[in-house]
């Protein structure tokens, strides 16, 4: 309960603490950060926190530790962050999963990261591509739907409401046919069974298919971001072929502890925009088939709960829950 | 077959500029280290190292992570012939006999038939690829869910053959191993099965928290209780490397772990695995002696050890032929060649035939360089038993906890890992053998995974399972290991009960 006295107290300890606050900024950082990662090493969302973290460092003028932390669907790392000193010295890189598609699957979150989570910046935003087969010899999206809506299609993705679980769910959806999941461990296997012919298609990250493509092993049919990937200038948009509300991305973003000072997050998010200039890593992050973003702050806020709204739909849509 | 030649020249003359030599050189040596420390994989050493591999040519970034995943294999049979642990699937067999021959006081020979037996099937695995790498590929894509799963049950039956003992206890070692495998995460609904609410077992088990347990852990609680046993091992170390004799009798196990696992190395979703199993298990039936398996018999060890390395390196094909990598490491060899701006994927070999034959090339390297680096190393390691035990299995321990903490910066892993000891000691005294769970285990996610993926394509039509002439074979194979296993058994009951 909040007394007088102790918002006396609050206001005499922020007067002592604000100027500190302002020295501590400008040595900010004080010691190594820590990027916790909430998956294994070696993932997408890995490579692009080791991308950024890299040249983060040199940035900021400190160590910047890449920390993996995976576990209970990549909410272990979200708690390892909401738990921790809000000084700006423990960071978390979060992607839709569980930033805004876990608080809509599971019914008792230790953390929510809408409510202990400072969002900082949107790192990254990266389309993926709908492709298919043998199995399903289309020529387009179209020809999809149409096949689709005939008959039951089956489709692979990298695991249950992954982005490529829920983006061609969303497809099902906007463009008014079911089709049959198939998850799987990874969108390795899944793409091992969509070139052998044992499912239909697939929505995934550009980087993982961009070889079968090329190889003429899966036909791309479209992307599903907002404009044509640079790597794939004849794949159209989902939009061009013809689906008027079908976008789908999978994006990246830094966050950290609720109640960082104001100081720290505004170096971060500067830190965060003159990384996202460098050449090489907008270079590196396109070898991944992303784009570097630029929402900052309140906007990236914004950015979130608006995902949160739109996947929350698609997930009660599908009847998709979890504990 | 003059076309593969000149190829492979053209990679050899990649593989051996001083540089390249020097790369496949330290990956090797990077890779033993993390094989021979438990729980230290080549998967996070990659990861890790990744970054670096920045500064370096494609084709030698390449061979430098290559040296690190194959290097990794082998280093990991030293920990499970040595002290029984096994730190990667593959290395379950090879602790099952190498151990025990450790223990015959031949831990020399079990290293010596590891070092030789992986050293000629990489090489037959590195002719293998260049000769037939396209054609191999499309085997793989043969095996989708329905194949996937005959292929798995028919790895199930012939896993019985592993027993020592009993056939009921291995039967049931291999049940308890496939429940185990269903903790976690339901992989089509995402509900959550035998967690209790521990948010650790979320994702499953981890195999190398149940092999320290069981292995590692159990064997030290048994050494500790039995001094005499432990000193055995100390006291006995006998010769270094095989004669020649002894190499040519085992010859023929090197050359058929070799060929098993150059095709079970191409199955996606690490169908490597069954490679070391499928070999013991061939072994075991094809011994004029099999009673000696379990206790130290030399093929047990040459064969299975053989497979494994020839499936490692053969898991490359779908990587470099389709772009498809069928395990995890494969998974970070993509994300390596993208970094470097090679697109994996079918082009690979006509666009940048330097890197593709290059790469194969410095797998014989490679090999060649494991042989070079471990076979001086077998005498340190062996000398490394005569430490006394009260020394020797703190730091053990050590090791392991050490190892079980990096894999996911969590300490529940550790308590995880003492809990699976004590199973694992309760189970040796009981008579049961962890092999069978262990492989239950490893199978029973890829067993359940496939039969619901099957499934889900064929509407719930359980005749899928026969619809191609592959996955009914596979089964029809595996119908009849069972009935040739059983009928000893069911010879000898009915004989008890006509002596009624």
């Amino acid at each position: 309960m909040l007394t007088r006295r102790s918002l006396v107290t609050a206001g005499a300890a922020y007067a002592l603490a604000a100027p500190s606050l302002a020295r501590a900024q400008a040595r900010f950082p004080t010691k190594p950060i820590t990027l916790i990662v909430s998956y294994a090493a070696g993932g997408g969302t890995d490579a692009v926190a080791r991308i950024f973290a890299a040249r983060l460092e040199r940035v900021l003028d400190g160590r910047v530790l890449v920390e993996n932390r995976p576990g209970a669907a990549a909410n272990l790392g979200t708690e390892a962050v909401a738990a921790a000193a809000p000084d700006g010295h423990t960071l978390l890189i979060g992607n839709q999963g569980p930033m805004v598609v876990n608080p809509h699957l599971f019914r008792r979150l230790k953390a929510d990261p809408a409510t202990t989570l400072d969002p900082i910046a949107l790192i990254a935003d990266a389309s993926l591509v709908v492709v298919v087969g043998p199995r399903l010899q289309v020529a387009s999206l179209g020809d999809l739907v149409a096949a689709g809506k005939s008959r039951t299609l089956v489709y692979g993705s990298a695991s249950n409401a992954s982005a490529s679980h829920l983006a061609a769910l969303l497809l099902g959806q906007v463009a008014g046919f079911e089709a049959r999941h198939v998850p799987y461990r990874g969108a390795g296997p899944a793409l091992n069974d969509l070139v052998g012919g044992h499912i239909d298609f697939m929505v995934t990250t550009i980087p993982s298919v961009t070889g079968l493509i090329e190889g003429k092993r899966v036909a791309a049919l479209a992307v599903t971001g907002t404009s044509r990937f640079a790597g794939l200038p004849d794949v159209p948009t989902a939009i061009e072929a013809g689906l008027k509300d079908y976008t789908a991305s999978a994006w990246y973003g830094l966050l950290g502890p609720r109640g960082m000072p104001q100081a720290v997050r505004a170096r971060l998010g500067q830190a965060t925009r003159e990384t996202l200039r460098d050449p090489a890593v907008i270079e590196r992050l396109r070898d991944d088939g992303a784009t570097p973003a630029e929402l900052e702050g309140q906007a990236f806020a914004e950015f979130m709960a608006a995902e949160r709204t739109r996947w929350g739909q698609i997930v009660r849509t599908a009847n998709i829950t979890l504990e | 077959m003059g076309e593969m030649f000149s190829n492979l020249g053209l990679g050899f003359q990649v593989a051996l500029t001083l540089k390249n030599i020097g790369l496949c050189f330290v990956g090797c040596l990077i890779g033993t280290l993390v094989g021979v420390l438990p729980g230290v994989g080549p998967v996070a050493t990659i990861a890790i190292l990744l970054p670096i591999t920045l500064s370096l040519d494609p084709t030698g970034a390449l061979i430098m992570l290559a040296g690190i995943y194959y290097g990794a294999q082998y280093g990991g049979s030293t920990t499970a012939i040595l002290v029984n642990i096994p730190g990667e699937a593959t290395a379950v067999v090879t602790a099952i006999d190498g151990h025990a021959m450790a223990k015959n006081g031949q831990a020399g020979l079990a290293l010596g038939y590891a070092a030789v037996g992986s050293f000629i099937a990489g090489s037959i695995a590195t002719l293998l690829i260049a000769a037939l790498g396209e054609p191999m590929s499309n085997l793989g894509l043969l095996f989708g869910p329905a194949e996937y799963f005959s292929l798995m049950i028919m790895g199930l039956v012939l896993a019985v053959v592993l027993a020592r003992g009993s056939l009921l206890k291995a039967v049931a070692m291999i049940a308890v191993g496939v429940l185990l495998s269903t903790v976690g995460t339901d992989i089509e609904t995402g509900r959550e099965r035998l967690t209790f609410d521990l948010e650790m077992l979320y994702d499953g088990l981890e195999f190398a928290v149940l092999a320290m347990g069981l292995f590692g852990f159990a064997e030290i609680l048994k050494n500790l209780q039995n001094p005499e046993a432990r000193d055995v091992v100390r006291a006995k170390i006998g010769r270094l490397l095989p004669n020649l004799r002894e190499f040519l009798g085992n010859l023929p196990a090197m050359l058929r772990g070799a060929g098993l696992g150059s095709v079970l190395g191409i199955l996606p979703g690490n169908g490597a695995i069954l490679a070391p199993f499928a070999s013991y298990a061939l072994e075991k039936r094809l011994s004029k002696r099999p009673e000696t398996f379990g206790r130290g018999a030399s093929a047990g060890v040459a064969g299975p050890e053989s497979a494994n390395n020839a499936g490692a390196q053969t898991s490359f094909i779908p990587l470099l032929t389709l772009g498809l990598p069928p395990n995890a490491v494969m998974a970070l060899m993509v994300g390596a060649m993208l970094i470097q701006g090679v697109i994996p994927g079918p082009q690979v070999i006509d666009r940048n035939p330097e890197l593709f034959w290059g790469l194969i090339a410095s797998m014989w390297v490679g090999n060649l360089m494991l042989l070079v680096i471990n076979l001086p190393l077998i005498g340190l390691w062996v000398r490394l038993l005569r430490v006394p035990y009260r020394l020797l299995f703190p730091a053990i321990v050590l090791f392991c906890c050490i190892g079980i903490y990096s894999i996911g910066n969590a300490a529940d892993m550790v308590y995880l890992t003492a809990i699976f000891g004590l199973v694992g000691y309760v189970l040796h005294k009981l008579d049961f053998e962890p092999a069978p769970l262990a492989l239950g285990f490893v199978l029973g996610r890829l067993l359940e995974e496939k039969l619901r993926q099957a499934l889900i394509i064929s509407g719930g039509d359980p005749m899928v399972f026969l619809g191609t002439p592959l996955s009914a074979s596979l089964l029809c194979i595996g119908l009849v290991a069972l009935a040739v296993s059983m009928l000893p058994a069911l010879r000898a009951g009915r004989e008890e009960v006509f002596k009624d």
